[in-house]
């Protein structure tokens, strides 16, 4: 490790990386702030522009949105007690109490700090861990490979919302759209219908700006205008947090920060989860419980680390194996192989350098974050109330564009729209869209590594079975689908008791 | 009042960087890579534009990379006309592959073009899992006559390298013992013979260097006529000299056809100069393991050619 951390450093502190470090942690606080505006819908936005950097300072912008909208959220749960991202909702139950004592500063400040270290623990965890991960990676087949994929696909029950069923037809949804293109064990094109530019397969960068950006905004249209205004809370308290307080968050914050970790490396799992799950544990642990939804500061330091200490440990899976921890990391996997780097041992051997540049950037985005938090949440909180008649055209600009400029042809602009169709539809249908994504990210990977290992075995499925890594797979699978299906069950409890309190 | 000399001196200046262009003789081709931009091509052809302002204050070069393969330039071929400053690259997978398995695919054919250049070439190895210990074409034609299982690693279903292993092991008479095992890339492709999912691999030799470093294979043989001359596989043999069919990878800088020949020659002339460069050869040859292999006409169209023969005698084993 330590041969790759010199030049590592040299490529990573440029000019060019702090300045798209600083605007995607800008932007990112900005969209989460937003109420409405999601961290993944910025991630998509903004992807097309990273296919036109190279991967260092096109990570570092795209990772500077993803943290920066851990503890963006957090200002407009506080400020008018509206979570502008969902894992910011456990937040929102101490942090508006708070603000309505009249300590709107403190709350943002606590808020800040957490998601600071919750952070950088994440990242640190990420350097460490990453490796030693891949390492055991580079062993694996394409049997084994392929109970990996399965392992992914249990990420659907963790993002299938209200119904699982309905999470599992759109994961097929996805499967199906990812078999669009060269059938890649026999070359010939499939799903295709005579449509040249298809045989290529959709871009997913296209697909999502349908699937997740142009379908918000047919949602938007339907809203009266009234009910998209919103107001922020001035902020007139001196932002002071005593050394009693400093001393009762230190614990939750190291607690919540392990837990947002652990939780983050497990694919299907994510922020929201990893809050609800340390809040409560916050609150069990804590001298003064009767505080938790009142406005308390472990409440507030226990949601905000959580969330942000999932950032780095997403990556953990993503990078070692190319499988997503959620949504957002699904789309980063796309501006990481448009420069050449594919998730396995290679990252962190023959990429070395430039994997670590990544990796140790990602305390930088933390740093950066602490800095734009500490000078600039009174603009992000201005940012809030933001009429949705200026927002909206400005994202329909930024969509189409997007579109059109991945592969710079008119033909993507309308695949984004016809996507867009599709999500409005299944939106109608209470479908959820997340898994379309996962299908369509893990499809190709899963069908490939079925079919090749059957290839290899003259069709013998005992080769599933073969190694002692598919045994640990399989048992894997099950475990992450039990938990998934309790933690789900758990949070539901969770948020309807503390939604009782408050 | 002051709006109006604002917006005139607006105006102004508008029109004044409108017009210093217009003074210049310098003109820029873009050249348009329909690979990923982060692949081989696209790199060298980044370089190349790098280069080409050192080298003419006539021409400058600009790198553009739009993945697509064929569809890239389909489009290409679409929006240009003969004379339009804009160059394409192609290579046999497009004009000797495709053009045979899927010609429905190709809204083009080689006579929309005009050759400019090839911007490098590159060769590719068979390496053999290192538990075979399998190290030259004797070696390995006594492997095959023992009648031992033969399973290849190859990057995509249908492409060169799937060809050049089915000629090889085709022309040895075991054509039909052959199970070619597509991987989605070269590295993945190199990689399953460390692990032993296969028992070969075809590969670029760049992409096969790190589990050879490793001793995960040995390197069997060079698709190429003699053997390799330098690097870290310098003394491998070539294939041709015992009479096995091969081609190399390479990689031709088109314009549109009708374009004219000063046009033509003046981009020759500095590609030439380009490749010619020793610091360009030295980083294609270090840091991929590619050659400067400048051609004419005549010897792009026989590579055209040796590929469609290849192709054609021995598109049964590949497409089955």
């Amino acid at each position: 490790m330590l041969e790759f951390i010199g030049p590592a450093s040299g490529l990573l502190f440029t000019l060019e990386n702090i300045f798209w470090i600083n605007i995607g942690v800008f932007i990112g606080s900005v969209f989460a702030a937003i109420p409405g505006l999601t961290v993944i819908l910025c991630v998509i936005l903004f992807l097309p522009l990273t296919y036109q950097m190279t991967a260092i300072p096109g990570m570092m912008f795209l990772l500077g949105i993803y943290c920066a909208g851990g503890y963006g959220g957090s200002v407009s749960a506080i400020l008018i007690n509206t979570p502008g991202t969902p894992h910011a909702a456990a937040t929102m139950l101490d942090g508006h109490p708070l603000s309505k004592q009249g300590r709107t500063k403190a709350a943002l400040k606590i808020a800040l700090y957490a998601s600071t270290f919750g952070g950088i623990f994440s990242a640190l965890m990420l350097l460490f861990l990453g490796p030693q991960v891949a390492r055991v990676a580079a062993q694996l087949g394409t049997a084994e490979y392929f109970m990996v994929c399965l392992f992914g696909l249990t990420i659907i029950a963790g993002v299938s919302g209200k119904s699982m069923i309905k999470g599992i037809i759109s994961a097929c949804i996805g499967l199906l759209l990812s078999c669009i293109g060269t059938d890649p064990m026999t070359g010939y094109d499939r799903l295709t219908f005579g449509v040249g530019r298809l045989y290529m397969g959709l871009d997913l960068a296209v697909c999502l700006i349908g699937l997740f950006a142009l379908v918000e905004i047919l949602a938007k249209a339907e809203l009266k205008p009234d009910a998209l205004r919103l107001d922020a809370k001035k902020m007139e308290d001196n932002g002071v947090i005593t050394k009693e307080e400093y001393k009762r968050i230190a614990r939750p914050v190291l607690l919540s920060s392990i837990i947002g970790s652990l939780v983050g490396i497990i694919p299907g799992t994510g922020a929201s989860e990893a809050s609800w799950f340390s809040y409560n544990t916050a609150k069990n642990m804590s001298k003064h419980p009767e505080e938790f939804g009142h406005g308390s500061v472990e409440g507030i330091a226990a949601a905000e680390a959580a969330n942000n200490a999932v950032t780095g440990a997403t990556l953990i899976p993503l990078l070692t194996l190319g499988i997503p921890g959620d949504g957002t990391v699904a789309i980063m996997l796309s501006a990481l192989m448009i420069n050449g780097l594919n998730p396995g041992l290679s990252l962190f051997t023959t990429d070395g350098d430039i994997m670590y540049a990544i990796m140790l950037g990602l305390i930088l985005v933390n740093l950066f974050m602490l800095l734009q938090g500490k000078f600039l949440t009174r603009l992000f909180a201005k940012v809030v109330s933001i009429p949705q008649e200026i927002l909206t055209p400005v994202i329909v600009i930024f969509c189409f564009a997007g579109a059109y400029s991945v592969n710079k042809n008119y033909f993507d602009v309308a695949v984004a729209l016809v996507f867009a169709i599709i999500a409005w539809v299944l939106r109608k249908l209470d479908m959820p869209a997340v898994p379309i994504l996962l299908g369509m990210v893990l499809g190709n990977m899963t069908e490939t590594n079925f079919r090749r290992a059957l290839h290899i075995s003259d069709g013998n499925p005992s080769i599933f079975f073969s190694s002692i890594y598919c045994i640990i797979f399989l048992v894997l699978i099950v475990v992450a689908v039990g938990t998934i299906v309790r933690g789900k069950l758990n949070e539901r409890k969770a948020a309807q008791a503390a939604g009782k309190e408050h | 009042m002051k709006k109006r000399v604002l917006s005139l001196s607006l105006a102004f200046v508008l029109l004044a960087s409108l017009l210093a262009g217009c003074g210049s003789k310098s003109a820029t081709w873009k050249v348009t890579c329909p690979w990923a931009p982060s692949g081989v091509a696209a790199m060298v052809s980044q370089k190349a534009a790098a280069k080409s302002t050192e080298y003419s204050q006539d021409i400058t070069l600009v790198a553009e990379a739009v993945k697509g393969d064929a569809a890239t330039v389909n489009t290409w071929i679409m929006g240009t006309e003969a004379n339009d400053t804009e160059l394409v690259f192609a290579g046999e997978g497009l004009l000797s592959i495709t053009s045979i398995l899927d010609p429905a695919k190709l809204q083009f054919t080689y006579e929309d073009f005009v050759f400019v250049e090839n911007l490098y070439s590159s060769v590719f190895v068979l390496s053999a899992d290192a538990k075979l210990d399998i190290k030259s074409v004797a070696d390995l034609k006594a492997y095959v006559e023992d009648g031992n299982e033969i399973s290849v690693a190859v990057n995509g279903a249908m492409g060169s390298e799937a060809f050049l292993a089915a000629a090889l092991f085709g022309s040895m008479g075991a054509g039909e013992k052959l199970k070619l095992t597509p991987y989605q890339s070269a590295a993945e492709a190199a990689q399953a013979v460390a692990k032993g999912e296969t028992n070969f691999a075809v590969s670029h030799q760049s992409q096969i260097l790190e589990t050879y470093q490793q001793g995960g294979v040995t390197i069997v043989c060079a698709f190429d006529q003699d053997d390799i001359t330098a690097g870290p596989f310098e003394g491998v043999e070539g294939v041709g000299k015992h009479g096995y069919p091969f081609f190399r990878n390479r990689c031709f800088i088109m314009a549109r056809a009708g374009t004219d020949a000063d046009k033509v020659s003046a981009l020759k002339e500095l590609y030439g100069k380009i490749l010619a460069d020793k610091e360009v050869a030295e980083w294609l040859q270090e840091t991929m393991l590619l050659e400067v292999d400048t051609m004419s006409v005549e010897d792009v169209e026989d590579h055209i050619e040796n590929v469609k023969n290849i192709v054609n005698e021995y598109k049964d084993i590949v497409a089955g």
